[in-house]
């Protein structure tokens, strides 16, 4: 594939992908793939296992209060679960750390919306019957279903092994302005999450600190989500995450001990066998990267005659493992579309860009 | 597993009416059959029976007992004929088990709660104890797509109850309760006769040694456990005319999977065959194509594991 883009081309076409999330990496190789010849770097100041993904349980099931339409949410959910699933399926499930899983989700009063957006996308979805709910203290109203967990502590190095297969490169480094890439790369793919907002005084971005506890207890074969979603319990393959916390605004990376109390108080209460876990937990925190409306779109930026060219692809908050492919598909046609703008082929070539 | 309340109401029945003040009850029979009878006569005599002295003689304790090597999986056979008086004991032992759920001591009995799939080639009947188990229902066309190969299924929750960490917990009751164990090996019921009121003769498989039963035949089962932390539901398949247990069934443990699908009526082997290894391996791993996978993941966690594994932790046979 370089050879023959060597001869239609003077210069390979460069991508720049600011972030190494789950979002930075997905997004970095839908472009590789979409584009192949392409030349792909992700820069990105922490990778796995330091970045906000790490600390996520990693479940598929998108709740957001968003202003961004369901139809876009239903798309990207569908095809983030439907990628996921065929890696589900696949012997390459425990290397990704991807796994089917059910679980009960409950409430003490029912949602607004009885039926979410997604029920029909995950693999089996129904509301509880009124003596199953007797099980879990003051709840009166719960669905269960069986869904996907994708841990990120495994799914990113995974992705990080793919990138490097489709001859991505992997660049440490803080971007802390945009134009330091002008130049570099013919489009900048931005998935910095919380880090978009120096990047681009997005003053509508903002963290919703999460903080966990990861446990050991194997015997867990369910995740419970409770309400609002700041308690929850998610078994996936190398622990159980417990959670957790929504605090708007809260910039603290460190754990918080009152915060880790309240955590293992409130899952014990849906789960008294945690009381058995062997040892203290692993805290952890992850500032959700918030913005009301998800930012997917490109940009061309101009400052003193110059311009340059970004795609946007950041504020998922808490639903950035839910929506990640979908939306990592959709940077990589905003980016093929951007560079068929500004690299447009001459008429007589044949190639595809 | 699903039988062992049983002896409640006719043992309390039997014992009550022969004695008043003192009673001595002996159990043969240490796997999960024998102790709980033992707890349930205890729980039953105990407060009004005094003295009351029950011993439990077995050449055998856990963990080398046939409930030491079961999964632990609560599930009667899907074709039973819904006899009333087996569906009322699987219930009232399933919801004896539920009740324990909400206690710390859940973990220390090896009891947890597991979801799953029991899938079929062709449509079948319910079985008698859909209403015993939470949740459950058909399968979906979505959720069928998982097992290609077959067309029909259920879904529902069930318990699992782990023999190795379940006949210790029991024992430790009954000890404080002030039962004894024996272990001696009763080779006659009259050896134990003038020392008791009541025998209560829990034997599982070996009971032909104290009393001839031709009913009574071993259905040897062979299984694999492997290391596989991402497998969070039961699969049981089956085909009705290959008979219970003899597809590829998986059910994920709390530490390891018990792969299986051997059910071998009369056969007494207690040896390894590599046959029934490769039909358990390679049933299962159509299955579920990401066990394909376990050598390399066991390598990979090498760490996280407490001892050294081998590739497939152990294979065993069990009747």
């Amino acid at each position: 594939r370089g050879l023959r883009c060597r001869k239609q081309r003077m210069d390979r076409v460069r991508v720049g992908v600011i972030g190494a999330g789950i979002v930075g990496l997905s997004t970095a190789l839908c472009v590789a793939e979409s584009l192949p010849g392409c030349s792909v770097t992700v820069i990105a100041e922490k990778f796995s296992p330091h970045t906000t993904s790490d600390v996520a349980a990693g479940i598929l099931s998108p709740h957001l209060i968003t202003v961004t339409p369901v139809e876009s949410l239903r798309r990207w959910f569908a095809e983030t679960f439907a990628h996921v699933y065929s890696i589900a399926r696949s012997t390459e499930a425990p290397d990704a750390g991807v796994q089917i899983l059910s679980g009960w989700e409950i409430f003490k009063e029912p949602p607004e919306e009885r039926i979410p957006f997604w029920s029909d996308i995950v693999l089996a979805f129904r509301v509880m019957s009124d003596s199953e709910l007797t099980r879990f203290p003051e709840t009166t109203f719960g669905w269960m279903y069986t869904t996907l967990l994708c841990e990120c502590l495994l799914y990113l190095p995974w992705l990080e092994k793919r990138l490097k297969q489709a001859g991505v490169q992997l660049e440490a480094g803080k971007v802390t302005d945009l134009w330091d890439l002008e130049g570099k790369y013919d489009v900048v793919v931005n998935c910095a999450g919380l880090g978009a907002g120096p990047l681009t005084g997005d003053p509508l971005l903002h963290p919703v600190r999460g903080q966990v506890l990861k446990v050991r207890a194997p015997w867990l074969k369910h995740f419970i989500r409770c309400g609002d979603g700041t308690t929850y319990i998610y078994p996936g393959v190398t622990g159980v995450t417990l959670g957790g916390t929504r605090q708007a605004g809260d910039r603290r990376l460190g754990p918080d001990a009152a915060d880790e109390r309240s955590i293992l108080a409130r899952c014990l209460v849906y789960e008294p066998s945690l009381a058995g876990c062997r040892g203290l937990g692993e805290a952890g925190v992850g500032l959700r990267p918030t913005r009301r409306a998800l930012r997917l779109g490109g940009e061309r930026l101009e400052r003193g005659g110059r311009s340059m060219w970004v795609v946007h692809n950041y504020g998922h908050g808490g639903a950035g493992v839910s929506l990640h492919w979908g939306m990592a598909r959709e940077a990589a046609r905003l980016v093929k579309e951007t560079l068929a703008q500004i690299r447009p082929q001459p008429t007589h070539n044949k190639s595809k860009l | 597993m699903e039988a062992w309340l049983h002896l409640n109401a006719q043992t309390e029945e039997l014992v009550g009416q022969h004695c008043r003040t003192e009673m001595r009850v002996a159990v043969i029979g240490a796997g999960v059959i024998g102790l709980s009878s033992a707890q349930c006569i205890i729980n039953r005599f105990q407060p009004t029976v005094k003295p009351l002295t029950v011993i439990v003689y077995a050449d055998t304790f856990t963990p080398d007992t046939t409930s030491d090597g079961a999964a632990g999986f609560w599930q009667p056979y899907v074709l039973d004929e819904g006899k009333p008086e087996e569906v009322k004991w699987n219930k009232e032992t399933f919801d004896y088990l539920l009740s324990y759920m909400s206690s710390s001591d859940a973990n220390e009995m090896g009891l947890f709660l597991q979801s799953g799939y029991n899938i079929f080639k062709e449509p079948v009947p319910d079985p008698s104890w859909k209403d015993a188990v939470l949740g459950f229902r058909h399968l979906t066309t979505k959720e069928l797509k998982l097992f290609p190969g077959f067309s029909y299924g259920w879904f529902n929750t069930t318990l699992m109850l782990e023999g190795k960490s379940y006949l210790p917990w029991m024992m430790a009751k009954l000890k404080e309760c002030g039962v004894k164990f024996v272990e001696k090996k009763i080779s006659s019921f009259q050896e134990l006769g003038p020392d008791f009121d009541v025998i209560v003769n829990c034997t599982g498989i070996r009971a032909q040694e104290l009393q001839p039963d031709p009913e009574l035949k071993p259905a040897r089962g062979q299984i694999v456990k492997v290391y596989a932390p991402w497998m969070k539901h039961f699969i049981v398949s089956h085909d009705l005319k290959a008979g219970i247990y003899s597809m590829p069934y998986i059910l994920p443990g709390s530490k390891l999977v018990t792969m299986g699908g051997i059910f071998q009526l009369g056969n007494w082997s207690e040896e390894n065959n590599p046959k029934d290894h490769n039909k358990v391996w390679e049933g299962g791993c159509k299955l579920v194509p990401s066990l394909k996978v376990v050598a390399k993941y066991l390598i990979q966690f090498e760490g996280k594991i407490k001892k050294e594994s081998p590739y497939k932790i152990n294979q065993q046979c069990m009747l």
